[in-house]
């Protein structure tokens, strides 16, 4: 017995050495290092994109056969997004959440927060607009969208940028949109944004002669000229006819369009991290996200399983206290999950969020608990890649999200041929 | 259970306690584990152990085989002595104010040089070393328990200097502030409603204004003002300051007291979420300062003492910290204060500013004291530096030294350097708590004296300033409002001339004459809010320290006035102008207006 506990401490001492040497015994693992031009090229062959620059360019990514754009329907579109009369109690517009000024050139280049401080009149708008109007986010940067008579999104779902949103495969949290068009119509019906009915929609509409006049303009069909052209479904086209054109340019785009010097070289490292990483994987396309729906969280997370789930339909994904070391109470996500949203299918699918513009569409994940950027990264790292990156591999890829910051781009929209 | 094991116990036991005297000098990464070994180690070792054992074998030899040992009743006296004053000093500590910690302390480190030498008196047999490489062996491993280290690495900042090897920190790095207030909760609750803590997310002034300056010299202009507001995000290479956010509100931190949401804060998140601002260790790890201004200092997070477990998250990790700490201080007390600390100088790497690039100068406070007759080397007793104000408690408009401690159960001090940080903002944090708006009114008050007089036709008011080692105001004194409101009443109470009146709308009448300078741009006009972009000084009122300033106001018609003539003149204060807190308005909608202070009042009657 004696020589047993002898053995088994000289074991594990053993044991614990081996530990303590081990990461320096291992061989590391190298890291694929890029020249600028093998970056570009990474990226492009990973289906990464730059956004149009010009208005002809804009036509071949966002046009569709369903929706042909033209300078009245987006024009038409942009009248729509602002308007008010869109919602019941006329007191909200698409850009109440979707905060972006109906002047895209209005940014913080532009002065516009020290205009509206220093003006004589009192904001018209939420206390938040007047500082953050001028980020042209196309977010209302709240944790919860709120929405018809000042409710909260029942699953405290957080309003996802329109920026760039054309340019996704999925639209919403869970995915179960696809177009811009669609997500449009929805929003105006929805019971907790602008609770509008189809027909009280285009009723309303129907009372203003410019509508009529510039609906007759853009939808007029030569076959059948009696028809009448302001329909629900032709709001929802302008709407996204417009939706299509808020796209944002940045030091990324630059740099993929063959200017070497408009990203750090930090923001390099990131984006080569970003690829070597995987994050890429999911995070794709020129929106860089918004492409698939995935599953969150994969790894390491609840590894206490929870049986009282499993025969019960109703109670599938109910957040299960658990006993860690620290008495901490368990949950679905990383993070507190209020609202209790499960995703699609009520089984933690969620459309992969777009990462352009990232740094100003603040607070994070679907119920917007997560404040930081870099916690944000962490979360994502270690449960869906599974890894711990280094404070200097973070920081890298917070400068590459930096480096995909950009202003709405002002498209030169012109006539063309019908 | 072997008699061998517990000489073993023993053994170790004093081996890592000397191993904590400072002559053997053994480096910090070292000294804490063996502290925490031997403090864990020797209380576990003691309840399971060593009091069993004791209490076996004094049965067994004095009260069965009734042996009579004289060293052995000494030596289990001595043990009991050494186990108790133990356990006083890991679960009390030896924070200076007891008197029981400090013979403890003495106890625990000479009786048990006496326990070892008795020891061996009372066993007389060679010691088994047999286990001692085994000892060893134990101690090296743990020894290399590995410390989380996370800043050694990149880029280097503009205004402050940190450390050697390092060029920026981590949220970690930056510990928060609430974890101060466990033991220092006086001086945590001082500071939790001061100035110095609202900075920055809960200033609405402030968050105004860096955005303004962001917008008017672009993103990157911010750091400037950040180097001094907010060091530890500049020191994190945060772009930006942020302000709170709770869910989908602005937490109105107008009226908090006690920094509730930062204690919230920290404990849902520990130190991975920044505290923004002047925190503790901002300025309690400055090892540098000069008098340049301009967040003239120098940081050192990483190389400061940390005791076992004091990063650790969880309660256990907490408290045993806490108490390794309490039984021992000397190490912590040494790592968080400093004696630049006492000088003017240090303050000033912040409370002098200019501009970055024509280098003119914004705020002089520190040169302006520096001319002052407070600046008195030479002369102890009249020499008074900065902390000799700002830091020192006040009561009945006199400055009376608190006594007290500044950590809870700590040496009791006789002039204790309050946190409050009274200067001339009465207004935020006399929202938050009055015992703050009364200490720098009461400060305020100390500043000046008046006169009056009528003179051919003159009515001249005397100011001078008797307090302040700095001219009066000063800080951004073009934003303060410090003026003499003047009412001049004839023998029918019928007011015959008034100046320093508010308009209607909150503002100041244009005939009043404010103590302040103004600055203009290229052109010579006021600049108002952007006072980066200084250029030219307009106008100078403000009264240096020692200096009285005479304001002469012509009197209309004054031979046909029906005397007595009565006079009441009031030194008023405002800390800003209502139109400057009309423009923060717009993005604080809640804000209150500030108050009007009176520091000084004279009432005069002319025959």
């Amino acid at each position: 017995m004696k020589s047993f506990i002898k053995i088994a401490f000289i074991v594990i001492i053993i044991f614990i050495i081996v530990l303590q040497i081990l990461s320096y015994l291992l061989t590391k693992k190298a890291v694929t290092q890029y020249t600028d031009s093998e970056l570009r090229e990474a990226a492009l062959s990973r289906n990464m994109p730059s956004t149009p620059a010009t208005y002809e360019e804009l036509l071949k990514v966002v046009d569709t056969k369903e929706n042909r754009l033209s300078k009245d329907k987006i024009e038409l579109g942009k009248e729509l997004f602002f308007d008010k009369r869109l919602s019941k109690n006329r007191d909200i517009s698409c850009d109440t959440c979707h905060l972006i000024d109906k002047d895209i050139t209005n940014n913080r280049s532009n002065k516009q927060f020290s205009k509206t401080l220093l003006s004589k009149d009192k904001p018209a708008a939420k206390d938040c607009v007047v500082c953050h109007l001028s980020d042209q986010s196309g977010t209302d940067r709240l944790a919860t969208a709120v929405g018809h008579n000042n409710q909260k999104n029942p699953f405290h779902l957080n309003t996802l940028t329109i920026l760039n949103s054309s340019l996704a495969k999925y639209q919403t949290w869970d995915g179960s949109v696809d177009t811009v068009e669609e997500q449009a119509g929805a929003s105006i019906e929805d019971l907790y944004k602008m609770n509008l009915t189809q027909e009280e929609a285009t009723e309303r509409l129907l009372k203003d002669s410019k509508y009529v006049d510039m609906f007759k303009e853009v939808f007029k069909d030569i076959k059948n000229p009696q028809a009448q052209t302001l329909t629900f479904e032709n709001i929802q086209k302008a709407i996204g006819a417009y939706v299509r054109t808020l796209l944002t340019r940045s030091k990324y785009d630059e740099f993929l369009d063959g200017n070497n010097s408009a990203m750090s070289e930090q923001a390099k490292k990131g984006l080569a991290n970003f690829i070597n990483f995987g994050c890429k994987g999911c995070h794709t396309g020129m929106s860089v996200g918004g492409q698939n729906i995935q599953k969150f969280p994969v790894r390491d997370y609840n590894s206490i399983l929870d049986l009282t789930n499993v025969f019960i339909e109703d109670e599938k994904g109910r957040e299960v206290s658990g006993v860690s070391l620290n008495f901490d109470m368990r949950h679905s996500y990383p993070f507190e999950n209020i609202g209790g949203f499960l995703g699609m299918n009520k089984q933690q699918l969620f459309r992969v969020p777009i990462l352009r513009n990232v740094t100003k569409t603040s607070p994070y994940f679907h119920n917007g608990t997560v404040d930081t950027l870099r916690d944000a990264i962490k979360f994502m790292a270690k449960h869906q890649l599974g890894m711990n990156p280094s404070n200097k591999q973070m920081d890298e890829i917070v400068a590459f999200f930096e480096s995909l910051e950009g202003d709405i781009v002002d498209y030169k929209i012109q006539e063309r041929d019908k | 259970m072997k008699t061998i094991h517990m000489k073993i116990y023993i053994i170790l036991m004093f081996l890592t306690g000397v191993f904590q005297l400072s002559i053997f000098n053994i480096s910090w990464e070292y000294f804490r584990i063996i502290q925490a070994v031997h403090i864990l180690s020797s209380a576990i070792v003691a309840i399971f152990l060593l009091v069993p054992y004791v209490n076996k074998h004094i049965y067994e030899f004095m009260i069965v085989k009734k042996a009579k040992s004289k060293d052995g009743i000494i030596l289990g006296v001595m043990l009991f002595m050494i186990t108790l004053s133990g356990f006083y000093l890991f679960l009390v500590g030896n924070r200076g104010s007891d008197i029981l910690g400090v013979i403890s302390f003495n106890i625990h480190l000479y009786g048990s040089f006496a326990l070892v030498f008795i020891l061996f008196l009372h066993v007389r047999k060679k010691i088994d070393t047999t286990k001692i490489p085994l000892v060893i062996l134990a101690l090296t491993l743990s020894a290399s328990y590995p410390t989380p280290s996370y800043s050694k690495n990149d880029i280097k900042l503009t205004n402050i200097e940190l450390e050697e090897g390092v060029s920026r920190y981590y949220n970690e790095d930056w510990t928060s502030s609430a974890k101060c207030k466990s033991c220092h909760e006086e001086i945590f609750n001082q500071w939790a409603d001061s100035n110095h803590r609202h900075l920055v997310d809960s200033n609405p002034y402030y968050m105004v204004m860096e955005n303004l300056a962001a917008e008017d010299k672009g993103e990157e202009f911010r750091q400037w003002c950040m180097g001094c507001h907010n060091p530890s995000a500049v020191t994190t290479n945060q772009k930006r300051s942020t302000h709170l956010m709770n869910s989908n509100h602005i937490p109105d931190q107008f009226f908090e007291k006690g920094s509730s949401s930062l204690i919230d804060g920290f404990n849902a998140h520990g130190n991975s979420r920044l505290e923004q601002g002047v925190s503790c260790v901002a300025c309690h790890r400055i090892t540098k300062a000069t008098s340049k201004g301009n967040s003239s200092y120098s940081l050192d997070l990483t190389n400061r003492k940390k005791y076992m477990f004091e990063d650790s998250g969880s309660i256990s990790g907490e408290w045993l910290s806490e108490k390794f700490i309490n039984s021992n201080p000397i190490v912590h007390k040494q790592s968080y204060s400093n004696t630049i600390y006492k000088t003017s100088a240090y303050c000033a790497s912040c409370h002098d500013e200019f501009l970055p690039d024509s280098k003119k100068e914004v705020v002089s406070t520190f040169k302006e004291w520096e001319k002052s007759r407070f600046n008195n080397p030479k002369d102890p007793s009249k020499h008074k530096t900065c902390i000799d104000c700002h830091m020192t408690y006040l009561k009945n408009d006199k400055f009376s030294p608190l006594k007290g401690t500044s950590t809870t159960g700590g040496v009791i001090k006789d002039d204790v350097k309050v946190h409050y940080f009274a200067g001339s903002n009465h207004f935020l944090a006399g929202l938050k708590n009055k015992t703050h708006e009364d200490q720098t009114i009461q400060l305020l008050r100390t500043s000046a004296e008046l006169d009056v007089n009528i003179i051919n036709n003159k009515l001249e008011v005397g100011v001078k300033n008797v307090g302040a080692g700095h001219h009066l105001p000063t800080g951004v004194s073009d934003f303060r409002e410090l003026w003499l409101d003047i009412t001049l009443k004839d023998k029918d109470d019928k007011i015959v001339f008034e100046s320093g009146k508010l308009k209607s709308d909150g503002n100041l009448a244009n005939n009043a004459r404010p103590f302040m300078k103004v600055f203009g741009d290229e052109n010579f006009k006021p600049i108002g809010l952007f006072f980066w972009r200084y250029k030219n000084l307009l106008s100078d009122t403000r009264i240096p320290a020692g200096e009285r300033r005479v304001e002469k106001y012509n009197i209309k018609n004054a031979q046909n006035l029906k005397y007595p003539l009565t006079v009441s003149v009031k030194l008023n204060f405002r800390i800003y102008p209502q139109w400057v807190t009309d423009i923060v308005k717009k993005a604080y909608p809640n804000l209150p207006d500030p108050t009007i202070v009176e520091l000084e009042k004279i009432q005069k009657v002319f025959k």
